[in-house]
């Protein structure tokens, strides 16, 4: 995988959403207030705190039936409206596709991914716009056609038609996505290779943490850079004192096979300065060491495989033959493992004048595996929660403009994501963008983008100042850096509301590449992404819903 | 219905009421209700007329907080037009029957009854009872878009009744339907009333209003130009009807010749929809001069 999966950060995060739902709701208070006392004079404020009061009032007398009614006519209306009919080209996609896709000269892992990712790609790519077009124009339809003037002229609260809404399509989309999943699981085992379906796996990976010793034997945190655009990958050179060690918690006879093999799997890449041995690839030694009782343990040379990465079977019992060979037999979980369960191993290059690269994730002690569908359906659920996610904001962003517009800019907001969302975490000064584009690019010193806001770039521009040069010292370059700060703190905003989809995208490629879909790192941050959406787009849509006249313009 | 001597209890109140239509970008487009005062009382059937465009649907809309007003205020069962729970005891039918075309008419009664939160028993009987009322029981389980115009209009006005309203604003409930059916409805309108209920009509076809109203109110141009009872409104001071079935002419001639011998002027002629010339004459002294009140004095107003 070309990510490093960390653990994601709930506390910050829920912070974070605070802090941007409590400026939202502030900035969003201040202008209404403003609004009603231009409309009505004096009695503003007391307008203002009576319709405060309602809308606080409908929260808390919300009525399951009446939000289940309108639901279900949102189901019907999906439903009847013939939104179904996106099994139809589904189905046609799956009944051409494996005629494209048996390449059987691949590597088993490679089929795998090619037909997994063209699976939940194929899933995602067609129930997102579907839910995305259903959840834009169904309360605008609703209003153009006047319908919903029955139904606010009911008890109904507007609340209740907004969560309603959401509800309804969510229903729609799940069964879509349930039966689309199953589909597509039943055809990647009947249409993937025979020789592949062994590597239909859901592997659980014990990840650990990686430090260096540079090629003098020294402590660092990073190897070698060579020049790799793909700087996530540190590398150390062969035959020197360059070593990569990586510990593992939580090791124990659980983590063993059933024989009672430790499996360690690798994807270490090469990166050679001279040609080598052509007959082989690049040899690299496994050293097990205890820091506890200093008994160092080697295990015999291993070829690295390029590409597609390789697993070794321990055997728990190993025997002494190394560098500082004592002969003695070594139990791995007995005697290797110290006491609060942490495997150290170091990893080193054989070769001279070669190097090894890998990053974190490239080495894991690889436990039982699981069958294919449970990661498989994890992903599946990922998928399901950005489809919610997208509802959401289809039926919030779709009472206070029309169809068209809606989805515009729910599809706006979620290419954004994909694409200038590090752009402008960058420019804020987001740490979690900064540390990424650290581990990337390699640059260390990482910073907010020089040259200033919008007004002093423009500024510098204009009177041709390099970035170094000091403004002159004045009132005017004083307000302008003012402004310049409120226009990123208003980035600062926009950043933090569009929200971020990566940990969507990322389920997918656990399950391509074979791993069981992380819950710390991926299954949670989609879960807790898409509740934190749910609230402040039930809110705004009520909002935008109350304060509008219901009549189509 | 009470005399007019008592004080009587206002359902609706509307106070200086005015709505400015605007674009998307505030410019005034339209003033389709300016400064409109009036109460509707509990009990009456009231008759709101205008020829088209004169603010009618727009008064309902705003009564029903589908829309703000632009000034003035409204109270609607003592309380304010953008309280939903005044809603529990309303019940409207929209000038055209926008109802779920994908619903069956079944389906579309149960989902009103689950808006008034109704149990699953109730809603079930209900239904059975407003299908027989509006008579489209043949075809409760047929979607609404396979339904002709008089049907749908017909499941609307169920729908409006579901929960047993108190105040029903109707508008134009008679449009679409057939002969048989605008007598249903008028009867319907005043069997509600026999109940107690108010109700507040729109309507072009003068004759049903002259049939069921109590009280009316003509608008034209967004204005209020006729408030008043019906029957007040419609008898003329200084005329005297006179009305027979089967005079033969010789008896004609003999009732004008007494006629003549005390000096009065008469015409001889078949009865008029008196309503009708109230409204073209309305409709025609607002058009000459604009802004003025035609006949302000509401009996009913006086207490
Ligand atoms: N949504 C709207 N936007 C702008 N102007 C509107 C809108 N709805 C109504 N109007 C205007 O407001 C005025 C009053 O319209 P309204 O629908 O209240 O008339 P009405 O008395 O119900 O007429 P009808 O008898 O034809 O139903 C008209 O001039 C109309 O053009
Ligand atoms: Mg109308």
């Amino acid at each position: 995988m070309n990510f490093d999966a960390v653990p994601f950060p709930v506390l910050y995060s829920f912070i974070l959403w605070a802090i941007v739902i409590g400026s939202a709701t502030s900035i969003v208070l201040v202008i209404s207030l403003m609004a009603t006392i231009v409309s009505v004079g004096v009695r503003g404020p007391l307008v203002f705190a009576n319709e405060l009061g309602a809308m606080v009032g409908d929260l808390i007398s919300l009525s399951p039936r009446r939000i289940f009614a309108l639901a279900q006519l949102t189901f019907r209306e999906a439903i009847r409206r013939k939104a179904l009919m996106v099994f139809v080209v589904f189905a046609i996609l799956f009944m051409f596709a494996g005629w494209f896709m048996s390449s059987s000269n691949l590597a088993p892992e490679f089929q795998v991914k090619i037909y997994v990712s063209f699976v939940l790609r194929a899933i995602s790519w067609l129930i997102l716009p579907v839910v995305l077009l259903l959840a834009c124009w169904g309360i605008p339809e609703d209003i153009r056609l006047r319908s919903m003037h029955t139904v606010v002229t009911k008890p109904a609260r507007r609340l209740e038609l907004v969560i309603g809404r959401m509800v309804g399509y969510s229903f729609v989309g799940l069964i879509v996505l349930a039966v689309m999943s199953v589909v597509g699981w039943g055809w990647i085992n009947r249409q993937l290779p025979v020789a592949a379906q062994s590597q239909l796996v859901c592997r659980q990976p014990i990840e650990g943490g990686l430090t260096f010793l540079d090629r003098e034997g020294n402590p660092s945190e990073k190897g070698i850079n060579v020049g790799d655009i793909r700087m996530f990958h540190s590398f150390i050179e062969g035959a020197t004192k360059a070593r990569a060690i990586w510990t593992f918690n939580g090791v124990g006879d659980q983590s063993l096979d059933r024989e009672g093999n430790l499996l360690l799997e690798n994807r270490f890449q090469a990166f050679r300065s001279h040609k080598g041995d052509m007959r082989r690839s690049i040899y690299f030694q496994y050293t097990f060491v205890n820091p506890e009782t200093n008994v160092r343990v080697p295990y015999p040379l291993k070829t690295i495989d390029e590409g597609r990465g390789r697993t070794d079977r321990i055997n728990r019992t190993l025997v002494n033959v190394g560098e500082s060979a004592d002969g003695k037999k070594y139990d791995i979980v007995n005697d290797l493992v110290t006491k609060s369960g942490q495997l150290t191993v170091e990893v080193a290059c054989v070769d001279p004048g070669q190097y090894l690269g890998m990053a974190r994730p490239d080495l894991f002690v690889r436990t039982a595996d699981l069958p294919f569908a449970y990661g498989y359906f994890k992903a599946v659920a990922c998928i399901g929660m950005m489809m919610l996610l997208v509802i959401f904001m289809g039926v919030s962003v779709s009472t206070f403009v029309k169809g068209p517009v809606a989805t515009f800019l729910v599809f706006s907001v979620v290419m954004v994501s994909y694409t200038a969302r590090d752009f402008m975490g960058k420019i804020v000064g987001d740490p979690f963008v900064l540390a990424k584009a650290r581990e990337w690019s390699g640059q260390l010193d990482m910073q907010k983008l020089e040259g200033g806001g919008v007004l002093e770039s423009i500024y510098r521009i204009l009177w041709h100042m390099n970035p170094t040069t000091d403004l002159p010292v004045g009132a005017s370059t004083t307000i302008m850096k003012w402004i310049d700060a409120g226009l990123v703190n208003f980035l600062w905003l926009v950043y933090r509301v569009i929200p971020n989809l990566d940990y969507f995208g990322q389920s997918m490629q656990y399950v391509a590449n074979g791993f069981d879909v992380r819950f710390d790192a991926c299954v949670l941050p989609c879960i807790l992404t898409t509740l934190a959406y749910f609230g402040p787009c039930v809110l705004l849509g009520y909002f935008a819903l109350r304060v509008r006249e219901l009549e189509a313009k | 219905m009470s005399t007019t001597g008592q004080p009587r209890e206002a359902v609706i109140e509307i106070r200086n009421l005015t709505k400015i239509y605007r674009d998307f970008w505030g410019r005034k487009k339209v003033r389709a209700v300016n400064a409109l005062s009036l109460d509707v009382y509990k009990g009456e059937v009231f008759g709101l007329l205008g020829p088209n465009g004169s603010g009618k649907t727009t008064t309902l809309k705003m009564l029903l907080g589908l829309l703000f007003p632009t000034e003035g205020e409204i109270k609607i069962l003592g309380q304010s037009a953008s309280d939903v729970r005044k809603n529990e005891r309303i019940g409207y039918l929209p000038e055209e029957s926008y109802l779920y075309r994908f619903l069956t008419g079944e389906e579309t009664l149960d989902f009103y009854g689950r808006l008034f939160n109704m149990s699953g028993a109730d809603r079930k009987q209900r239904t059975d009872e407003l299908l027989k009322l509006v008579k489209v029981e043949h075809a409760r389980k047929r979607q609404l878009k396979e339904y002709s115009k008089g049907m749908t209009r017909r499941i609307g006005l169920a729908q409006a009744l579901i929960n047993h309203p108190d105040l029903i604003l109707l508008d134009e409930p008679t449009s679409g339907l057939d002969p048989l059916g605008s007598r249903d409805m008028k009867d319907l309108i005043l069997d509600l009333k026999a109940q107690g209920k108010t109700i507040v009509m729109c309507s072009h076809l003068l004759a049903d209003v002259q049939d069921v109203c109590d009280r009316i109110a003509i608008l034209y141009g967004g204005e209020l130009k006729v408030l008043g009872r019906v029957d007040e409104l419609l008898k003329t001071q200084n005329q005297t009807q006179v009305l027979s079935s089967q005079l033969t002419p010789a008896a004609q001639a003999e009732v004008e010749a007494v006629l003549k011998k005390h000096g009065a002027q008469y015409q001889v002629d078949h009865p008029t929809a008196n309503l009708e010339e109230l409204f073209l004459r309305t409709v025609q002294e607002s058009k000459d001069r604009p802004g003025r009140r035609l006949i302000a004095d509401d009996p009913a107003n006086k207490v």
